[in-house]
């Protein structure tokens, strides 16, 4: 698998290392419930198919990127920094 | 305690130790030619939210280079400012005159850390160059993809390196590298290129410093 860094270009997947999961948000922890954070920390979906994944450019330019990936095919749809993408989430 | 501790502290390049002035490897016209770029100023350079500007300014007015911001490197004839990674570049002087007082002056703009003895870095050329990188390193290094001026962040045998392509040796027309790690891992890379040089025959200038 090769991810196309926005910074870097096409590099193979053993400069990236895997975070995880996209898609969780951490609630506000003084406001949220015990059930609500524990969602956030401990459950995630496990899908066949589209999936947002968080990578880190580990072994290059140290940037913190959104993958878009189907989990079947390992082709992937997008790549964002995961910069664009919180600012594009807050906008 | 009845003795005082005496230290003597001796610089030391950060080759020393590591690598010597000679050839190896197979015998004859050396295929690549190794040069040890000791003594260098070298600063990592990281602007601030939406300061880049105002760095890319003084820049221009201090040493008259602009701030790459895509993977390359820029030169004037004494100073480079080299892409590394996202807001972040390194400036490199072939020696420590005026460092400090540049660094000095740029400080108010960018948060600056002197890597000068924190870095170790090489010049790598002749006709083998690209066959002895090509055995580490994952980039596509040809002509066509890594044109003069072009910068990366790779790793090569699992050590992270920060590698650029600068202007074309004038006598002999081949493509000149500069190859960039972190001084702690000095010896490991030299131990990988080394060995991937030698069946090309190797030309190794040392600057016996330290």
């Amino acid at each position: 698998m090769r991810i196309t860094c926005p910074h870097c270009g096409a590099r193979d997947v053993q400069e990236f290392t895997y975070l995880g999961d996209a898609n969780p948000q951490r609630p506000e922890g003084m406001a949220t419930t015990e059930a609500a954070m524990h969602d956030y920390v401990y459950q995630r979906d496990n899908p066949a198919g589209r999936h947002r994944e968080l990578w880190y450019h580990s072994a290059g330019c140290h940037a913190w990127l959104v993958v878009t990936r189907d989990t079947r095919t390992h082709a992937i749809e997008t790549v964002e920094t995961a910069r664009a993408r919180a600012q594009g989430d807050a906008a | 305690m009845a003795d005082a501790a005496t230290i003597a502290w001796t610089p030391r390049g950060s080759w020393a130790g590591i690598l010597a002035s000679g050839e190896f490897g197979t015998a004859g016209q050396p295929g690549v030619t190794i040069e040890a770029r000791d003594g260098l100023g070298i600063a990592s350079l990281i602007a601030g939210d939406g300061r880049d500007e105002a760095l890319a300014q003084a820049l221009q007015g201090h040493i008259g280079l602009g701030l790459p911001l895509t993977p390359c490197i820029v030169s004037s004839a004494r100073h480079s400012l080299v892409w590394a990674g996202p807001d972040q570049w390194h400036l490199i002087a072939p020696d420590r005159n005026g460092f400090d007082e540049l660094l000095r002056d740029l400080a108010p703009l960018a948060a600056i850390s002197d890597q000068s003895d924190g870095r170790a870095a090489l010049r790598l050329s002749g006709p083998k160059v690209r066959d002895t990188l090509a055995k580490g390193c994952m980039l596509d290094l040809h002509p066509s993809a890594f044109p003069v001026g072009t910068a990366a962040l790779t790793s090569i045998a699992y050590m992270g390196v920060h590698l650029w392509r600068i202007a074309d040796d004038p006598a002999s027309g081949d493509a000149v590298f500069e190859i960039m790690v972190a001084r702690s891992m000095a010896g490991s890379f030299w131990s990988w290129l080394s060995a991937s040089a030698a069946e090309f025959g190797c030309k190794v200038t040392a600057t016996g410093r330290g």
